[in-house]
């Protein structure tokens, strides 16, 4: 506004620079996202094959939706801790009940959905009518669910499952399995969701400053209790969808997924303290921490060491974020 | 640049030296080549509105921030950037606005951190901490325990131990960044004090601030900046209020005060028999149409209680509050909202705004209902209410989208009382609406208020800022321990004594003065 004639053309200049450099800032995750990809296109032949990308989105689903319930937890400030366990528990719900019921592919669904979302709205009523840290109430979760999990299996899988019970993850839609149509609808719904709606506005509201959303009208309690079991809801179907691809329900299965979820997300450049983040971006971590669990596979790199790569890559992702949004606030 | 060595012929060595300072923050320049020193024994206001470059410049000087040119020496010494421990050992500490003490430690944990004392065994000598952190708090003229929490003790004091911190570890220029934003105005006065004793001990005390009276109370000179320019570095008894508020702003500024306008008859907001916490006393009062009422008192004495029971973020012991005859449900401010109850709130940072998101979803978060369709919000019509509305409040940001963290203060302030105005608002209630807000925000501020209650909104309004709540006031509640100890109408208020009867009374002095100064 107060800019000098004489200092425009140097300031005109400087204006193209910064926004070419705003827009590798803001999608740097991106960038190096292609970085990998490109390294492992050119070191393994089958990598940039239609087969293996669809191979890398269907490993990518069952952690898509508990990483998209997850980015709505971690909006408001929140963590949710328990959806690896609540996703064992529902599977083996599910499992326990189509060995039960046969054919009948309503029920296990059914059984799988309400577990998940029994799991996260003790979770969201504990935290927001007791007002219970979620990292201990979820934590408190994760014991509980997993317990529960070997409770229905009497401590063993649940094996011998109807057929059909494989539907769930096997049934292709436009060429496509239902798990990655699943997590394409899921994404795209949730992202319109956060952007678009009064909703979406009142949560990242409350991840911001939960007491000036509350002066401003926002009823914070009923949020902070629908993301949990929103949460909850989609590690149910996720743990279902895991269950029915081996058609058999473990109760160890799900175990530390959510740690790559959390992970996926903070990739996406959500803060942990809440109020920043975004759909897009847990859908970018997401898929990078899959195309690298994928190459490493590829590049027939033993599974321990992938878990040290995996790691340094996280932080290392993460790290650059960092460093690129510390250079766009300058 | 030809700067002085510190060559022996000169018999002062400056302090601190900044010469041709430049910065720019994405761009845009904050700062424009500043140059300034300051000599030992002397207090330097550096005076300007938000966004003048203020904070930045302290920033640079005091080491934490690099210059994009430019040079700061201190003794002589080049100053390296980016780095507080050399500045400390150079001997340059800053005070910042957010203070930096933890409040879970005790006042000694906190003065000695860093630099714990230790026994013969290389553990904690607690106890000869202790005695010295007593000694250090005493010579401050400070009577407290120095195994206090830190967090318990009230802002003032954690400042004062902050400057204590700081010169205790050699600092012999010392920065302090909006000292009194936060504190009262007997607290004022200590600091005053404690910042006088500083210079005659030699050391070079340089701080910002926008209010007139600090700059006549602490300073021997001040330096103004504008746009990020040095416009003014005078030794204060060369410059009159008027020249340096000319200085700050760039213009005239003809009337910091709108005329009042007549209140109307009919009563608006009805306060009856509330009671903000156990064995306090009842209030109640009423607002009319188009009325100010100010709410004066120390800070502790319950007004921002009492506006917080009104509003609803505070359930109060008992009574009702009653806006346009419809009583409030207590403690729902989203029935507050819906009974046309608006707030702008203390503490802009913590209450007011969130400031991680953008002025549009901020102004539109209280009446969002009105803004949306089936839970959907409507695109274009917020956008052109609120863009509407921050255009009448002559709003300073790069678009609707800009995140509220990137606005001054000032602006953010407008935003705060902006987004109540996409609807009907019938009582309005203002604390310290003009907190960390710069002077030329501030008049606009001030007729944005006397605006709205000459359109017919009834307004209570607590502030710790005499002008402020003198100029605008119908008429004034003075409070103390969490009730209402003294009324003025606005004949009182034009009383040449008013502001001592209102300390008098405020601080429980004295009984019922304000009787007697009816003429």
């Amino acid at each position: 506004m107060n800019t000098t004639i004489d200092a425009l053309p140097a300031q005109q200049r400087r204006d193209w620079k910064e926004l070419a450099s705003g827009f590798l800032v803001r999608h740097i995750m991106v960038v190096v996202m292609l970085l990998i990809v490109a390294f492992f296109a050119y070191r393994s032949a089958r990598f940039a094959t239609p087969d293996n990308l669809t191979n890398i989105l269907i490993a990518a689903a069952p952690f898509a939706l508990i990483a998209l319930g997850q980015t709505l937890v971690i909006l408001t400030g929140g963590i949710d801790l328990s959806v690896g366990s609540v996703m064992a528990a529902s599977a083996m719900a599910a499992a326990w009940t189509a060995k039960n019921a046969g054919d009948n592919l309503m029920l296990p669904l059914l059984a799988a959905l309400v577990t998940g979302l029994l799991a996260g709205a003790i979770n969201g009523l504990i935290v927001s009518k007791f007002e219970v840290p979620p990292f201990i109430t979820t934590l408190g979760m994760l014991t509980l669910a997993s317990g529960i999990a070997y409770v229905i299996g009497n401590g063993a899988p649940i094996n011998g499952l109807p057929t059909s019970f494989g539907s769930f993850a096997n049934t292709q839609i436009l060429g496509l399995t239902l798990p990655v149509v699943l997590m394409i609808i899921a994404i795209l719904v949730l992202a319109f969701v956060m952007k678009r709606t009064n909703y979406g506005l009142r949560v990242y509201a409350i991840g911001g400053n939960r007491l000036a959303a509350e002066i401003a009208g926002v009823r914070s309690r009923g949020i902070l209790f629908s993301v949990y079991a929103i949460s909850g809801v989609l590690a149910g179907l996720s743990g279902l969808m895991l269950a029915s691809r081996v058609i058999t329900g473990a109760p160890n299965l799900g175990q530390g997924y959510e740690l790559d979820a959390i992970a996926a997300v903070v990739i996406g450049g959500a803060s942990l303290m809440g109020g920043r983040g975004t759909v897009w971006g847990t859908a970018v971590g997401l898929l990078l921490i899959q195309t690298i669990n994928n190459g490493l596979d590829l590049l027939l790199v033993p599974a321990y060491w992938q878990n040290v790569i995996k790691g340094v890559i996280i932080v290392a992702a993460v790290g650059v974020d960092v460093w690129a949004a510390r250079r766009g606030r300058r | 640049m030809s700067t002085v060595r510190s060559d022996d012929s000169n018999p002062v060595v400056p302090m601190l030296e900044c010469s041709g300072i430049t910065m720019s923050f994405g761009g845009v320049p904050v700062l424009r080549g500043i140059t300034f020193t300051l000599e030992p024994g002397t207090v330097t206001a550096l005076a300007g509105e938000n966004g003048a470059g203020k904070s930045t410049l302290m920033k640079i000087a005091s080491g934490q921030c690099r210059p994009d040119g430019g040079e700061v020496k201190v003794r002589g010494q080049h100053l390296p950037s980016g780095n507080t421990q050399a500045a400390y050992s150079l001997g340059v500490a800053i005070v910042p606005q957010e203070l930096a003490s933890i409040p879970e430690l005790m006042v000694y944990e906190n003065l000695f951190v860093g630099r714990e004392l230790r026994s013969s065994f290389g553990m904690l000598d607690r106890r000869a901490m202790i005695k010295a952190a007593g000694g250090y708090l005493a010579d401050f003229g400070l009577d407290t325990d120095p195994r206090t929490r830190m967090g318990a003790l009230p802002v003032g004091v954690r400042q004062i131990i902050e400057i204590i911190k700081a010169t205790n570890r050699g600092a012999r220029v010392l920065l302090l960044d909006e000292p009194t934003s936060a504190i009262a105005e007997r607290e004022v006065a200590r600091l005053a004090r404690i910042v006088r004793t500083l210079r005659d001990q030699g050391v070079a005390v340089l701080f910002t601030t926008h209010k007139m009276e600090e700059i006549r109370a602490m300073a021997d000179r001040v330096v103004v900046l504008r746009d990020g320019k040095l416009v003014s570095d005078t030794p204060l008894s060369d410059i009159t209020d008027d020249g340096i508020v000319t200085a700050m702003i760039g213009r005239e500024l003809d009337q910091l005060f709108p005329e009042r306008t007549e209140s109307g008859s009919d009563i608006t907001l009805e306060v009856d028999n509330v009671v903000i916490a156990h064995g306090s006393e009842p209030i109640s009062f009423s607002v009319k149409r188009g009325e100010i009422l100010g709410l004066a008192g120390l800070v502790g004495a319950g007004r921002t209680e009492l506006i917080e029971c009104i509003y609803g973020i505070r359930k109060p012991v008992s009574g009702t509050v009653r806006v346009s005859g419809a009583p409030l449900r207590p403690g729902s401010p989203l029935n507050s909202i819906a009974r046309k109850l608006a707030i702008v709130p203390e503490d802009r940072k913590g209450a007011g705004a969130v400031l991680s998101l953008s002025v549009l979803d901020n102004a539109t978060l209280p009446r969002i209902a009105a803004f949306s369709r089936f839970g959907i919000l409507r695109s274009r019509k917020r956008r052109e209410a609120v863009g509407a509305i921050m255009k009448s409040m002559r709003l300073k940001s790069n678009g609707l989208d800009q995140k509220l963290e990137n606005l001054s203060g000032g602006n953010q302030q407008k935003v705060v009382f902006g987004r109540w105005l996409t609807g009907q608002v019938d009582a309005l209630l203002l604390d310290e609406p003009t907190r960390g807000v710069d002077v030329g925000a501030r008049s606009e501020i001030y007729r944005i208020i006397t605006g709205l209650s000459s359109a017919g909104m009834a307004v209570v309004m607590a502030s710790s800022d005499m002008p402020e709540i003198l100029s605008l006031s119908h008429r004034v509640f003075v409070m103390r321990d969490l009730g209402v100890v003294g009324e003025l109408d606005r004949a009182q208020l034009d009383c040449p004594n008013v502001q001592d009867t209102i300390f008098r009374l405020a601080s429980g002095q004295s009984a019922a003065p304000v009787k007697d100064t009816t003429p």
